[in-house]
């Protein structure tokens, strides 16, 4: 099952990001639409597609792959599959060194401001969780934790909010918290690249360290794997997938929670197969979850963020549900 | 052939020595088991000889690399963690990632010596169930198989056989020796003073952080020894099966 897993998804990533490439409000048809991504033909059509829908599509890759990837790590490190990065506060951090960058004009300075500014973000709430519930902090410390970081983040976030002198700004920066895919361009997609290709590199390599600590740390340290690397490379990984996901999309939680989850019984629930699976996984999602935004509500602009979360949600009661009745 | 050389090893804790300048060293062909009563140390000293707690004097294994190290020596933590629902071949193919280089996959060599593991803890038949659904003692004797299917010179384990049924704990008694036997040298903490009469080559008796007592059962498990140390009396015999030892009461 597993060996047939990644084709497959791969398959579905990419019928997913055709889908993508062909929805939108504008209604040009299938062969117009490819006709003018390809070769440039039609000046309006390919605006449309190399300019918004393009660029939109290879985003929700990035961001998905980004966050499903985080997320099997984190749980793979922490062994708890209910630790996901928009849950215990790293994306909310993230959103908050975003919205300061944006409100003190940061931003603004040079052009790394903003990723730069979330990836901090999400560097303290990343050290913060280790710090609180550690890998043997137990599902309710980790909850607890996360519960704390991300109070302290909005709490944070409200006062920036609060304490702007523009109305308008304010009302953008809460939409734009929302998260969302839409009206990004490649300057976006620029921006984040590098931050995630880093966050890739540190984190896909983990894999068979994550399968030691199946077994704890005392006996994964015993069987070589350097914990306090790993450890680092972790928190890295994280935070430069995590904060430059959020810099260009917003906060987008769930989809670490929901991708491993379906997963793991695929997979065997090996942590080193658990991480590029989620990465293929997060990206079809993604991709799914914005393409389902623009079907449901065409005219509204419902967020990506919003949709993720009502769609999580109820899974995360479910996960908590079955933790509980597994440690009772 | 020597596999362990202690030298002045202490492990602190706080100011309080934990592991108070244990001396020995283990040769190939031994099984030595780690007794004492709760407290005395015997974790604590074989975390600090892993390197997994910081320590003061010599340790042979802690001048390895960690590579080296994990090639060298098995460690099986009194914690029996399994964190995911992984079949049982799966986690005891966990053992042979000292072996693997970065990247490769496990060749029919790993698949020998896993197969082998499992043999030994009389597990053949679970390979595809998932670990976690096993009973507590199935999940120890899991566990063990990962130990051994690294295949190590050296093998350090922490209570591996407390919460086996009788059987499984002679059983895995039986296969430590044979192991023994065969030239690996393990170091075994217990609590049962009759299995570790009966199937250790050799026995150290720690007490507050000191090696009180080092040698075969019998020197060690002397009638002074033990009202020192545990505070018991107990029935020991040597019969035509071997040594026989039975526990009787504490003392006043």
């Amino acid at each position: 099952m597993t060996r047939a897993l990644f084709p497959l998804l791969t398959l579905v990533s990419m019928a997913l990001f055709m889908v993508s490439l062909l929805t939108g409000p504008a209604g040009f048809g299938l062969g117009e639409s490819l006709q003018a991504l390809v070769t440039g033909q039609g000046e309006a059509v390919t605006l449309v597609m190399r300019e918004i829908r393009l660029p939109r599509a290879i985003l929700a890759v990035m961001v998905g792959a980004s966050l499903g990837l985080s997320g099997a790590a984190l749980q793979g490190y922490l062994r708890n599959p209910l630790a996901e990065p928009g849950l215990i506060g790293v994306s909310g951090s993230a959103a908050l060194g975003a919205v300061i960058a944006m409100q003190t004009g940061f931003a603004a300075a040079f052009a790394l401001a903003l990723p730069l500014s979330a990836l901090a973000g999400a560097v303290i709430a990343v050290l913060l969780i280790l710090m609180l519930a550690g890998p043997r902090g137990g599902s309710l410390t980790l909850i607890l934790a996360g519960i704390a970081i991300s109070a302290l983040a909005g709490a944070l976030m409200s006062l920036a909010l609060n304490l702007s002198p523009n109305p308008f700004a304010t009302s953008e920066t809460v939409f734009w918290m929302m998260g969302s895919l839409a009206d990004r361009s490649f300057s976006h997609l620029w921006l984040a690249a590098p931050f995630m290709a880093l966050g890739w590199a540190l984190l896909l390599p983990l894999g068979r360290g994550l399968d030691a600590l199946t077994l704890g740390e005392d006996a994964a340290a015993a069987m070589g794997i350097q914990l306090a690397r790993l450890r680092l490379q972790l928190v890295l990984g994280v935070a430069a997938c995590v904060g430059a996901a959020t810099a260009v999309a917003g906060a987008i939680g769930f989809v670490g929670l929901v991708v491993p989850h379906l997963l793991r019984p695929i997979v065997g629930a090996r942590p080193s197969v658990l991480l590029p699976a989620s990465a293929l996984g997060g990206a079809a999602m993604v991709l799914l979850a914005d393409i389902a935004v623009r079907l449901i509500l065409p005219e509204r602009d419902l967020k990506l963020g919003v949709l993720m979360a009502i769609i999580g949600a109820p899974l995360f009661l479910h996960l908590i549900y079955k933790t509980r009745r597994a440690g009772a | 052939m020597t596999r362990l050389t202690l030298d002045r090893l202490t492990v602190m804790r706080g100011t309080c020595p934990v592991v108070d300048a244990a001396t020995f060293e283990i040769g190939a062909g031994e099984l030595v088991g780690l007794i004492g009563p709760n407290g005395a140390g015997k974790t604590s000293l074989m975390r600090g000889a892993l390197g997994l707690l910081p320590h003061d004097g010599h340790c042979s294994l802690t001048a390895m690399t960690p590579h080296g190290r994990a090639r060298h020596a098995a460690w099986l933590p009194q914690s029996r963690e399994i964190a995911w629902p992984v079949a049982v071949e799966t986690l005891v193919m966990l053992g042979r990632i000292p072996h693997l280089a970065a990247g490769q996959r496990p060749s029919e060599a790993d698949r020998i010596a896993v197969a082998d593991a499992l043999a030994t803890m009389d597990l053949t038949g679970f390979e595809a169930r998932a670990a976690t659904e096993l009973s507590g003692g199935e999940q120890a004797r899991v566990l063990i198989a990962r130990a051994l299917a690294q295949d190590t010179p050296l093998i350090l384990a922490d209570e591996p056989i407390a919460g086996l049924d009788p059987g499984h704990q002679i059983a895995t008694m039986a296969a430590f020796a044979q192991l023994a036997a065969r030239g690996k040298a393990l170091m075994v903490s217990l609590h049962d003073l009759g299995l570790a009469a009966r199937h250790c080559t050799r026995l150290v008796l720690m007490d507050k952080g000191r090696i009180h007592a080092d040698g075969p059962p019998a020197s060690v498990l002397t009638r002074e020894n033990l009202a020192q140390v545990f505070g018991i009396s107990a029935h020991m015999a040597n019969g035509p099966d071997g040594i026989i030892f039975q526990p009787l009461e504490v003392l006043a």
